[in-house]
């Protein structure tokens, strides 16, 4: 990303109306230019002067200690302090074709994985539910679905997910997939790579575990058939867990 | 910040003494009335305590983090009273809580208003409404553009000039009053 590009993108970074992936790639840059970061820094005082100017009111006297009293119990409370729900914004917002495949994938994934499920139950379901797939699949013309389990590497307690669904590319179908990541401990960047037999790689955009939880999709009119494994990485390069994926 | 993350009362006393009236200004702002604007500070204090420790000087100012985290919540308010209104008007259920706001209220909202004006005044019109939809309606440069009927990229302009502008006057009233 270019400094003129990351420039034109500041005051949405600012507000935080960009998607994840392109706040992700204008943060990477601002780490690195200084440039880029003085005129973010002004524009962050452009937004100080708004709300001196436009909102400055002194709330009622009795407020401040009813909020301190509130965090007073906040931090009562046993154990780590729990990571506030982050709330649907802008920068979480995405396309209408991205949106039903999440809601397709995590349909099958609740069909058909059942986090927690025991492997009986698991496999009960997944045959009861074939018949279903096999609809679906009609439906929205593609080829295949496929899943796998992330296995933690030595040392890692990483699990999680993962659904494939290969779209029919010849009829214009695209195909996506989504990895649900369950990593204790661990908030940072982390990144999804799809591995062929014939050492083809396809690196998803990267994304963002928080409070050990985080999820990644993508929709894609690449043709995704021939990788059968995945790697989970962490920002500095550590593969910290891997699925064999296979069909459903 | 450091404070406030390890849970010192004392810090979160300065913390709130240094926002809480920009924070109670932005719900009345953006809310209406007094009663969301005080649950707005208190729901901004409780997030800030619980991402504290993702805060990173580096990354950005204290200040900015504190006002668009408020920002992002009274957005967050808004949209459930909309659905909320729409859920309650598709069964023919009147809202128990009406959230207009009193004779009081009104005033306030109303010198809030009249300041805003004043400040807003050394912007453009088409600055401040881009500004004014993305900041205190939480639009996207995409819908701002959708609304105005303009690019997206003229819309990225105008957003950028304008706080680019009431920075410049910032400064120069501080000159001003040195």
């Amino acid at each position: 990303m270019t400094c003129e590009e990351v420039r034109e993108l500041l005051p949405e970074h600012l507000l935080s109306a960009l998607d994840e992936t392109t706040d992700m790639a204008v943060r990477r840059h601002l780490r690195g230019c200084a440039a880029c970061r003085e005129e973010r820094m002004k524009l962050e005082e452009g937004v100080a002067a708004l709300s001196h100017a436009v909102h400055d009111q002194e709330p009622p006297e009795e407020l401040r200690a009813r909020v301190l009293r509130a965090l007073d119990e906040e931090w009562e409370e046993p154990g780590p302090v729990p990571a506030a729900p982050r709330p649907p914004t802008p920068s979480q917002r995405r396309s209408v074709w991205t949106a039903v495949a999440a809601a397709i994938a995590i349909v099958l994934v609740a069909g058909s994985i059942t986090w927690g499920a025991t492997q009986s139950h698991r496999a009960n379901l997944a045959t009861a539910d074939a018949g279903s797939y096999r609809s679906l699949l009609g439906f929205l013309g593609g080829k295949e679905f496929r899943v796998g389990a992330i296995q933690p590497s030595t040392g890692s307690s990483v699990s999680g997910r993962v659904v494939l669904y290969d779209g029919d590319a010849t009829k214009g179908w695209s195909s996506w997939g989504l990895v649900m990541v369950k990593a204790p401990g661990y908030d940072g960047e982390a990144r999804v790579t799809l591995l062929g037999p014939d050492g083809d790689t396809y690196a998803w955009p990267p994304f963002h575990i928080h409070d050990g939880e985080g999820d990644a999709w993508i929709v894609t009119h690449q043709d995704m058939t021939d990788y059968d494994r995945l790697t989970i990485t962490t920002s500095d390069g550590t593969v910290v867990g891997s699925a064999a994926i296979h069909a459903a | 910040m450091k404070a406030f993350a390890g849970r010192d009362e004392r810090a979160a006393g300065v913390l709130y003494d240094r926002f809480a009236s920009r924070i109670y200004g932005l719900g009345i702002v953006m809310l209406g009335n007094d009663g969301s604007a005080q649950d707005l500070v208190q729901d901004t204090f409780v997030k800030l305590v619980r991402t504290a420790e993702r805060f990173d000087p580096v990354r950005g100012r204290l200040e900015t983090w504190v006002l668009l985290t408020a920002r992002s919540l009274a957005i967050d308010a808004l949209r459930r009273r909309v659905l909320e209104a729409r859920s309650l008007h598709a069964i023919g259920v009147p809202r128990e809580d009406d959230p207009s706001p009193g004779p009081e209220e009104m005033a306030t909202v109303a010198d809030l208003s009249s300041r805003a004006r004043r400040a807003m005044a050394v912007l453009s019109a088409e600055q401040r409404s881009a500004l004014e939809l993305a900041y205190f309606g939480g639009r996207t440069t995409a819908e701002v553009a959708a609304l105005e009927g303009i690019p997206q990229g003229t819309v990225k302009t105008r957003i950028r000039a304008a706080l680019l502008r009431l920075r410049e006057e910032m400064a120069k009233e501080a000159d001003h009053d040195v």
